[in-house]
């Protein structure tokens, strides 16, 4: 089968092969102009809500969706944070996308809850105040979401 | 599972190294192995032309932004062979570790 191959070759092959997948795991994340933009938006969505018409809202809230919908298939699966690769599935896994998608809706319930907070403390402009606190979320936790991905799939490369 | 195969095209340590990193990715930039991996242009180049001859290694040449790159993506025989060549890494360090305990 094998020429003669000691065991302690197979070994320092076999960490030549794992220093190449943590090398690519490394590499699992989503842009941060992504996290921008979704913050941007999120501040833009609360400010416009505080305007108080009905139409102006659904329109906007319509708007943020489908823009949403048209980046993120790009690149929320986490494989295509540079353009020099794209991770395979296999190792990026398959819930990165379901990870972020859950992310957003549980933030958009913070930002009603928060809102409905600010509101009944008395402060004009809830939701752009919510939307902030979101926002900031958003900026600093979702790079933090993507480092937890990566310390999962280097755990179970080990 | 991956039946074991050892693969002398595959094992020397740089042509390795840059399976090693094909194999974790759909697809890959000459310019991000060549870094990664600390080689100069001939040196991948010449590597990545072995594994392409072998049928491993498939070399696209796409061009963004007016600019031509190179990508290069493992195929799906490549990426048997890669696999079957860990296997057998790991049948080796395995029967070894065997015949540790068995004789401790």
């Amino acid at each position: 089968m094998e020429r003669n191959v000691t065991p302690l070759e197979a070994r320092a092959a076999l960490d030549t092969v794992e220093r190449g997948r943590l090398r690519i795991i490394e590499e699992i994340d989503l842009p941060a102009w992504y996290w921008w933009g979704l913050a941007l938006g999120w501040i833009a969505l609360g400010f416009i809500t505080d305007l108080q018409h009905a139409w102006l809202t659904a329109g906007a809230t319509l708007l943020f969706g489908a823009v949403h919908a048209s980046v993120a298939p790009r690149v929320i699966d986490g494989r295509r944070r540079s353009r020099h690769l794209r991770v395979s599935a296999d190792v990026a896994g398959h819930h990165i996308a379901r990870l972020v998608l859950g992310g957003i809706i549980a933030l958009a319930v913070v930002t009603i809850a928060v809102s409905l907070a600010v509101n009944a403390d008395g402060a004009g402009h809830p939701v752009t105040i919510a939307s902030c606190f979101v926002a900031v979320i958003i900026v600093l936790g979702g790079p933090q979401l993507l480092a937890t991905v990566r310390r999962r799939a280097r755990a179970a490369s080990a | 599972m991956t039946a074991a195969r050892f693969d002398e095209l595959i094992h020397p340590s740089t042509r390795l190294s840059i399976v090693a990193l094909l194999a974790a990715a759909d697809w890959v930039d000459f310019a991000f192995v060549r870094d990664q991996l600390g080689l100069s242009d001939s040196a991948l180049s010449k590597q990545l032309s072995t594994l392409e001859q072998a049928g491993y290694v498939h070399i696209e040449r796409p061009v963004s932004d007016h600019r031509r790159r190179v990508q290069a993506r493992l195929t799906p025989e490549g990426r048997a062979a890669f696999n079957g060549h860990v296997a057998a890494l790991r049948a080796i360090v395995g029967s070894a570790e065997s015949e540790l305990l068995g004789g401790a």
